[in-house]
């Protein structure tokens, strides 16, 4: 249980995005294209949070607003309806003058690798370090240095003509990370690289995320990258369809799974269960559940341990992989007994539905159930 | 906004083959432009070159007579009430026809052409005034002419340097000698020029009048030395009234001019040929500029993206055109000077290229681009980097 108890630690932080610093916040945001009869919504009501130093990879088909979304969060398309904060500022409303200001502060990567065919590598570089006033003997180093660390220390003053497709694209991301962005907007940027270099990219991209706590934001439909974001959000018909810390569940995953009564559930199943559980963390002394109340969760202690009370004397005393609250969601009756954490508790929470969800779709998990449930009475 | 990475020049100059054409362009629009403007210095260069080559101070002409081609005249006897004035040293008539004197030489047509008639004891052009002398001795046999040597081929005569002389032709109807050459040169309006004595001049021209020479043409005023230009101009106008206008050499030209440039639609024409030039060049830079923004349109919005400004784009785009103008200007300042030096040879009109006229067409090609520029960069400013994605 040692090694579960590592791993908690870091999904308690990976849990908690309240402490940390948000990278983008996009609260209630609708968009539309067209005027009067013809216009057309092709974002509805969205809603996201993605923390600084994440790496997000956004999916969804085409026409899905994905790309909607990207341009309004990069400051190239005005804010219509709703709040959309990047890097601190709120768009909605935002000048032209400090749109010019914040989009330095991006890094862009299309994907067309759009470099000029009259420049060298090294100038098409330049034009960004130029852009942001580094001085050139600063700069020279610095370009020097990233072009070669996306392997193109040979081809540092060849101009795009005499480069691959691949790497002309890694001129470009060159030109978007130079500046060592606080945000990073990439476009399908693996999708013209080998294998080799697209993983090159997507281990720059993580090192910048973890050394520089830059955000991330990639629209892929290239597999092989995925085992680098730390959420992945799909969109569809404008909507976000589903928004998955990834990191998170599967570190969950692997908690759930050292618990017995999630031992033997599928895989599947237990992603499902990790997609929906909750964590709550408990003082010592506070009261988990109280006798007599209608029950509306079923909790499995991730951390700690719980004394269980009836009428007011312990009876027994639960500690972590143990789980409680499940007899009054299966009975529909009121809670048998209250529970209050002996020491500070880290719990993981399944809603009714939820919980009833999962019964319905496991029988593993049923079976689990009713044993447990026997073997207490 | 300064950038050290010359983006512009690099852009314009990284297709070769387009900036050939594109130089190629702007140099033909320059060529347009500098032959226009050749053609109309050289219509007034060339009507009033016969004015800068007389030998005088003041010119007496009849106050009608709103141009050289326009044969008002006045009255001789002015010439001895001017000639007594004091202050003046002589002043002598030239006389001149324009429309009625008609070459020729056996076998070919009858061309008009301007002849000067003048009194032999005062050689009136200044520039030939050596030449002259050398064969007044036989322009004072009857039926003798000089001939100008840049007069136009096709009258027939042979006028080259190491030429004969002389030479017979006719000169309405009656025979005539031409026993050598001196140099003036063509305009639009003459195709060439005869210089006699006022006796042979009287001769050919019987139909001035009983007196053929009673009316003069020009009178040409030398003031006495120790007198003042001014002073004479003054007295004389006083003296002539209304008879005779009395101007300085330069105020004629500019009459001259100014007749030529505002009362005929030749300026204008030439005015419309330069603008058309101005046009085309506005035109085919505008292609260059706009079909270069136009291949490069995902890099300018990937700029934009990055956070570049309208006004990296304004000067990237204005410093675009001036290079090419200057460019162009270049191929297009030799060309014109060879085109220059072609027709001053078939012509015989007056064809200069001085610095002040360079400045103006160098001036009008970078405005020329300046403007194309203008209007390629609402193309550079409609780049939407929210197309990028």
């Amino acid at each position: 249980m040692n090694q579960n108890q590592f791993d908690l630690a870091a999904l308690i932080a990976a849990w908690e995005p309240a402490r940390e610093q948000l990278s983008i916040q996009v609260e209630h945001l609708n968009h539309y294209y067209g005027e009067g009869e013809m216009r057309k919504q092709v974002l509805f009501d969205n809603c996201l949070k993605i923390r600084q130093g994440e790496i997000v990879i956004m999916t969804g088909p085409s026409g899905s607003g994905k790309t909607t979304l990207l341009t309004l969060i990069g400051t190239l398309r005005s804010v219509q309806e709703g709040s959309l904060q990047v890097i601190g500022s709120e768009l909605n409303g935002v000048s032209a003058g400090n749109t010019t200001e914040l989009r330095k502060k991006i890094g862009f990567i299309f994907q067309a690798h759009n470099l000029f065919e009259s420049l060298t590598a090294f100038q098409n570089v330049s034009m960004s370090t130029e852009l942001q006033g580094i001085a050139s003997d600063l700069a020279r180093p610095r370009i020097e240095a990233t072009l070669r660390r996306l392997g193109l220390g040979q081809r540092v003053h060849y101009k795009p003509k005499s480069l691959s497709g691949g790497q002309k694209q890694r001129v470009a991301i060159a030109r978007g990370i130079i500046h060592e962005p606080r945000l990073i907007l990439a476009d399908e940027p693996t999708a013209a690289l080998d294998a080799e270099s697209g993983r090159e990219v997507v281990t720059i991209f993580q090192e910048l995320a973890r050394e520089q706590n830059c955000t991330i934001l990639i629209v892929t439909h290239d597999n092989r990258i995925l085992d680098v974001a730390d959420r992945i959000i799909n969109m569809v018909d404008g909507r976000i369809h589903s928004n998955v810390l990834v990191k998170r569940n599967a570190t969950l995953c692997q908690i759930l799974n050292g618990f017995p009564i999630f031992r033997d559930l599928t895989p599947q199943a237990i992603s499902q269960v990790a997609d929906k559980i909750a964590m709550r963390r408990y003082p010592t002394g506070s009261e988990i559940i109280r006798q007599g109340e209608m029950g509306q969760e079923f909790f499995v202690i991730g951390s700690g341990d719980v004394d269980i009370e009836v009428d007011g004397v312990q009876v027994n005393t639960l500690s972590q992989g143990a789980f409680f609250g499940e007899v009054s969601l299966v009975k529909q009756q009121p809670r048998n007994a209250t529970v209050r954490a002996r020491t500070e508790v880290v719990c993981f929470l399944l809603s009714k539905d939820e919980f009833q969800s999962v019964l319905d779709s496991s029988t593993t998990f049923e079976e689990e159930l009713r044993k447990a449930i026997f073997s207490r009475q | 906004m300064k950038t050290p990475v010359p983006l512009a020049w690099k852009n314009l100059t990284h297709d070769r083959r387009r900036l050939a054409v594109a130089v190629g362009g702007i140099a033909f629009a320059v060529l347009l432009m500098f032959q226009q403007r050749g053609f109309n210095h050289a219509l007034f260069d060339s009507t009033v070159e016969i004015v800068r080559e007389l030998d005088c101070d003041l010119i007496m002409v009849n106050p009608a007579r709103f141009a050289l081609t326009n044969e008002i005249r006045f009255p001789g006897s002015w010439l001895e009430v001017a000639g007594s004035q004091s202050g003046v040293d002589s002043a002598e008539p030239l006389f001149m026809e324009n429309l009625a004197a008609r070459l020729r030489q056996d076998g070919k047509r009858a061309r008009p052409i301007r002849v000067l008639g003048f009194n032999l004891d005062r050689p009136v052009l200044l520039d030939s005034r050596r030449e002259i002398l050398s064969q007044i001795n036989e322009l004072r046999e009857p039926n003798t002419a000089l001939i100008d040597r840049l007069s136009k081929s096709s009258y027939g005569f042979e006028l080259a340097a190491n030429a004969e002389f002389p030479q017979l032709g006719e000169l309405n109807g009656n025979r005539i000698r031409l026993i050598g050459t001196f140099q003036s040169g063509r305009d639009f309006a003459h195709e060439g020029n005869l210089l006699m004595s006022a006796e042979n001049f009287a001769t050919y021209f019987r139909y001035r009048g009983p007196d053929p020479l009673s009316l003069v043409d020009l009178g040409l005023v030398k003031v006495g030395a120790g007198a003042s230009t001014e002073q004479v101009l003054r007295s004389l106008r006083a003296t002539l009234a209304n008879n005779v206008a009395v101007m300085t050499r330069q105020q004629f030209i500019d009459k001259e001019i100014a007749f030529w440039a505002r009362n005929t639609p030749i300026g204008v024409i030439f005015l419309i040929g330069t603008l058309m030039g101005f046009v085309v060049g506005v035109i085919i830079c505008y292609q260059i500029l706009a079909n270069d923004i136009a291949e490069h349109l995902g890099e300018f919005a990937t700029l934009k993206a990055m956070g570049y400004g309208n006004k990296f784009f304004f000067a990237l785009v204005i410093r675009q055109a001036v290079y090419l103008g200057l460019l162009g200007f270049i191929p297009g300042l030799f060309f014109s000077w060879l085109l220059f030096e072609f027709n001053a040879g078939m012509t015989g009109l007056l064809m200069q290229m001085s610095i002040p006229r360079v400045v103006t067409i160098l001036l009008a090609t970078l405005s020329m681009c300046v403007v194309s520029g203008l209007l390629a960069l609402r193309k550079l400013l409609a780049a939407d980097p929210a197309s990028l994605f």
